[in-house]
């Protein structure tokens, strides 16, 4: 029975922490946080397994975080706002070559991520060859370049 | 107009998307708020809330001054803490000493030292029994591992004096 509890109880941790953290705190990975993720990773196991390293237990474990999972994503396709509050909504912080600054300030985001992801995606080298650019739900920054 | 073009900014758009800025600024509210409470609970671990730190370790005597217990309020659930339990009395003589009341049901002692001379259990607990030294003084170190959860009110005392009443708290 604690197998069950404390992976659903380190899920529900683990979301809320990631939630508090926002979506792009591991969207685009640097060396660290990959460390970071692992580190994080390996101080989960401990108070997952607890001292019971046995096959059943893991697997409880594994059961149980892929069922609430797939539990979620199927609450999440019923409601739109189960969707809209675990998968959060997607924003435009670049609108026709101008920076939206008050929704970088608050996304916690610089002018400079949003030109790396203007180049890596599309090859752009100015803002004003910027259309749209839109901070997705998993972090990441799309951009639709302007026609001309 | 600083402000203007801040509540431009913060306006729903329609195209390339459809947003709804007022749930994305509650978001934004909540990640803010998080950060605080995150920043807090860093501080609180700082400060023993969590176990092992300031506001956890406790040194207290019994009014007579007589036991003296050094022990920690918060505990986790499967980690180890020790006890320091001290008594005064007549040099060089047996003393004893009752743990009572639910300690023993949340923790489950791993170690004690230095051997008692004897032990029994008595109905709310146990009872050991020390060798003072030349000072009249018997100390004995427990380590406590955490078992249970929640709230553990027990009694360290030794008969003709008045005891120490602990509470102590396992985090899960």
């Amino acid at each position: 029975m604690d197998s069950v509890l404390r992976a659903g109880a380190m899920y529900v941790a683990l979301m809320v922490l990631f939630k508090i953290a926002g979506r792009r705190s591991l969207a685009e990975l640097t060396t660290f946080d990959f460390i970071l993720l692992l580190m994080i990773g390996e101080a989960t196991q401990q108070a997952l397994l607890g001292d019971d390293f046995s096959l059943t237990n893991s697997v409880i474990v594994i059961v149980t975080l892929v069922a609430i999972d797939v539990g979620l994503s199927l609450l999440k396709q019923r409601s739109r706002w189960i969707s809209r509050l675990i998968d959060g909504e997607p924003t435009i912080i670049v609108e026709n070559g101008k920076l939206l600054h008050e929704r970088l300030r608050r996304a916690r985001l610089l002018e400079a991520d949003v030109m790396e992801a203007a180049r890596s995606s599309q090859g752009i080298e100015k803002l004003e060859e910027i259309k749209f650019a839109i901070l997705e739900r998993n972090g990441k920054i799309s951009v639709i370049a302007r026609d001309d | 107009m600083n402000e203007d073009s801040d509540n431009a900014d913060l306006r729903s758009r329609e195209h390339p998307i459809r947003e709804d800025m007022t749930y994305q600024l509650k978001v934004w509210r909540f990640e803010r708020v998080g950060w605080y409470v995150l920043v807090l609970v860093l501080l609180m671990g700082l400060m023993g809330v969590f176990s092992r730190g300031l506001l956890s370790s406790r040194d207290v005597r019994s009014e007579d001054g007589k036991v003296r217990v050094e022990y920690e309020i918060f505990h986790r659930n499967g980690s180890t803490n020790s006890m320091k339990i001290t008594l005064y009395s007549a040099p060089d003589s047996q003393v004893e000493l009752e743990l009572a009341g639910q300690l023993l049901e949340g923790f489950s002692i791993e170690t004690l030292q230095p051997e008692p001379l004897r032990s029994r259990s008595s109905s709310q607990g146990i009872r050991l029994w020390l060798q003072t030294d030349l000072d009249g003084q018997a100390t004995l170190y427990i380590t406590l591992r955490g078992d249970g959860l929640g709230f553990y009110r027990s009694q360290v005392s030794s008969p003709g004096t008045n005891g120490i009443k602990l509470v102590q708290f396992i985090f899960p």
